[in-house]
């Protein structure tokens, strides 16, 4: 009897969507979950944008590319095509929507190559484990952050905060539209180069983000 | 010159020169022979954008050679045609130029010079390319005040401080952190402390009659930090009672005598479940065994008046990890509960059982605060080079938070936890659990099916610190899972011993 009381509070939980139970003010406590995610995917960002970082000026003290080449500035990222805010007043102007298809774009955009980065320098004998661990970390931590703002992109359109229009960038279909073969073109310095930027932007997109739906929640 | 000489030469000698040339001859003649040249070549020094929405470049001009020299910044911006001019040249002062907002782009390359003109030449500089993300430097923090508290006799030093004045940080555009730094005035030996995004800060390892001197310094995000803030200087106020009515005297010293002989002894600091001599001289391994592993935690309350008397915490929820797991110099205190009273700095050496552990004490909360999270680094370092083998195991890459194991499951307020999993405490308070290091020839399509929804089961995370887990649906009682624990709700593992 009490084995199936507690079985059938187990199935009753996960009936329920991953909200935390509360005893009252179920309202409240959705909007304390999004603001718990954002933080979890913003702190998750950070600390993939600071291994990119690190990875970037090591690669530098390796191979020391010159910095400061006279010619023309022609960075060509393969995620160049991507529409982004280039800073903070446009980043608020866009809408919500955009905001959080164009953080999703990046991330589905970096899976490929940085899981191929990885494995590159895997090989690379220059490259201690340290940095070839790093790699890795940061070619998961670009997957993982993918689910995380998907998970939010869901809570947020549960909570109506965004309309559905938000597409489902995890599908299969999307996937492959965005594996576009540009990016195995570009040379191991400046991809790291690339997404060093790029998980800058994911970052500061997310915080911005975060406060401007649930402003009250440490911003 | 010589080209000069030449020419007036075979002016001279018949050659047919019209008179304006030969005139402009016998001026340039003149003119080098007053050693006037092409300006020198000017330095770019540098760039920096203080809240990541202008940036400003500074130069320095070389020798001007004697004539009236105009230095001009030029640049390129990728995704823009053309190579432009600064666009004001005034705002910044001299020698510079100021990129406001509308000229500021981020996460696009900059390639600027500065060249100098006079009306003998012109000079580029060395040119400088570079992404306003990299040359965000914020300004000092200001206003820096220090206030000494007198709390039941130990006194301590609250600090505080604004923001530098240029930022407005509610939009999220830019996060602040805090890095303080203590001295006293006659030693060169700095203490640091890192703040966290809080603008105040409490120091308890003050003594009296000395003077201190405190400098802030701040980052945005991963910015480089900013300049220290000008030395504040504070003076601690000696004690009140050094010199006590002589039956004062009397009685402290009747209590002292009884304390000492009469009474039993007063035990140390304890952790039920842990051994402090081990934790002194143990090796790693097994200290962390004792304390992560031990199923005996007693339950944890968050107890929040008596930890605001005692402890300033800067974040919310750090762990109280003893200093000794971090091999720096120094480093021997124990393990000093949440809610133990420092003894008073006042009084003279009491010869009660902590007298040992007094001098670790006096450097209190605030040393440990420093060293916790580089402390638990350093602890998972060492589990992970691996003495515990039940410990870390090779866990299903399942990504990011996620409690599958029953083993090293540890009662939390009355809910079961399991820590198994984690990996790493990194500075910023972030749990990040043990991946296990994937086959290369694993393909990437399995790994994506065989990860799980790995967000679902985080309950809280409190701004910047530790992300508390929700406890896995073992079906046991979850108590009101959305609790409101309190901003410092991990800290205390132990109840505070009564007062002596």
């Amino acid at each position: 009897m009490r084995q199936s009381a507690r079985l059938q509070t187990i199935l009753d939980l996960t009936a329920v969507d991953a909200a935390p139970l509360c005893t009252n003010a179920q309202a409240g406590c959705h909007v304390l979950s999004l603001a718990n995610l954002f933080d979890r995917v913003i702190q998750h960002s950070a600390r993939m944008h600071g291994i990119s970082n690190d990875l970037h000026s090591e690669f530098e003290l390796y191979f020391l590319p010159s910095k400061n080449q006279i010619g023309r500035v022609s960075r060509n990222c393969h995620t160049s095509s991507i529409l982004t805010p280039n800073g903070k007043e446009n980043a608020q102007r866009m809408a919500r929507e955009e905001l959080t298809e164009v953080i999703l774009k990046l991330l589905v955009a970096w899976r490929d190559p940085l899981w191929h980065f990885h494995q590159s320098m895997a090989h690379h004998h220059d490259f201690n484990n340290f940095s070839s661990n790093k790699s890795l970390e940061m070619s998961d931590m670009v997957h993982e952050l993918r689910k995380g703002v998907q998970k939010v992109v869901e809570k947020m359109q549960m909570l109506g905060i965004i309309s559905n229009s938000v597409s489902n960038l995890a599908s299969p279909e999307a996937l492959l539209a965005s594996d576009s073969a540009e990016w195995r073109l570009m040379k191991d310095y400046d991809l790291l180069y690339c997404f060093r930027r790029d998980s800058n932007k994911v970052q500061n997109y997310l915080k911005i983000l975060k406060c401007r739906i649930v402003p009250e929640h440490g911003c | 010159m010589l080209l000069l000489l030449l020419l007036l030469r075979f002016s001279g000698a018949g050659v047919r020169m019209k008179g304006g040339l030969r005139l402009v001859v016998l001026l340039m003649l003149s003119v080098e022979s007053s050693s006037l040249s092409p300006p020198g070549k000017p330095v770019l020094l540098g760039c920096r954008s203080p809240e990541k929405e202008t940036f400003t470049c500074w130069w320095k001009p070389g020798l001007d050679g004697g004539l009236p020299t105009v230095h001009r910044l030029y640049y390129e911006r990728e995704h823009l045609e053309g190579t432009h001019e600064c666009p004001d040249y005034r705002s910044a002062g001299s020698n510079s130029c100021f990129f406001d907002k509308n000229h500021t782009y981020i996460w696009v390359d900059y390639h600027v010079m500065v060249e100098a003109s006079n009306a003998l030449g012109n000079v580029p500089s060395d040119p400088l390319k570079f992404d306003v993300m990299e040359i965000v430097r914020p300004y000092a923090p200001e206003n820096v005040t220090l206030m000494v508290e007198e709390k039941q006799e130990s006194p301590y030093l609250h600090i505080r401080w604004k923001h530098p004045s240029n930022t407005v940080s509610r939009s999220g555009w830019i996060t602040i952190k805090y890095q303080l730094r203590v001295k006293q005035e006659n030693s060169n030996d700095w203490k640091n402390y890192t703040s966290g995004t809080q603008m105040g800060f409490s120091l308890y390892s003050i003594h009296p009659g000395v003077v201190y001197e405190v400098q802030v310094r701040c980052t945005l995000d991963h910015s480089s930090w900013s300049e220290w803030s000008n030395t504040t200087f504070v003076k601690i106020p000696n004690c009140e009672f050094q010199r006590p009515f002589a039956p004062f005297v009397a009685l402290q010293l009747v209590v002292k005598i009884v304390k000492r002989f009469l009474l039993p002894p007063v035990p140390g600091p304890k952790i039920r479940g842990v051994d402090v001599q081990l934790l002194k001289s143990g090796k790693s391994e097994d200290v962390l065994g004792a304390l992560i592993v031990n199923q005996n935690f007693p339950p944890m309350v968050a107890r929040k008046d008596q930890m605001e008397e005692y402890l300033i915490v800067s974040d919310g929820g750090e762990w109280l990890l003893p200093a000794p797991l971090k091999s720096q110099k120094k480093k021997k205190s124990s393990f000093i509960p949440a809610g133990f009273h420092l003894d008073s700095q006042c009084k003279e050496s009491t010869p009660s059982q902590v007298q040992e552990n007094k001098d670790e004490m006096k450097s209190s909360s605030n040393l440990e605060q420093k060293q916790e999270f580089s402390g638990i680094n350093f602890a998972a370092a060492d589990l992970q080079k691996g003495a515990s083998e039940n410990f870390m195991q090779r866990l299903p890459n399942s990504g990011y938070v996620d409690i599958q194991r029953q083993e090293n499951i540890v009662e939390v307020d009355g809910i079961l936890v399991d820590y198994s999993r984690v990996k790493e405490v990194n500075g910023d308070n972030v749990f990040i659990l043990q991946k296990e290091n994937v086959p290369l020839s694993l393909d990437v399509q399995r790994r994506e099916e065989s990860m799980s929804e790995d967000y679902s089961r985080v309950k809280e995370v409190n701004g910047d610190n530790v992300v508390l887990l929700n406890p896995h649906m073992t079906g046991l009682s979850k108590i009101g899972v959305c609790t409101d624990l309190s901003s410092d709700g991990y800290v205390d593992t132990i109840p505070a011993p009564s007062l002596i």
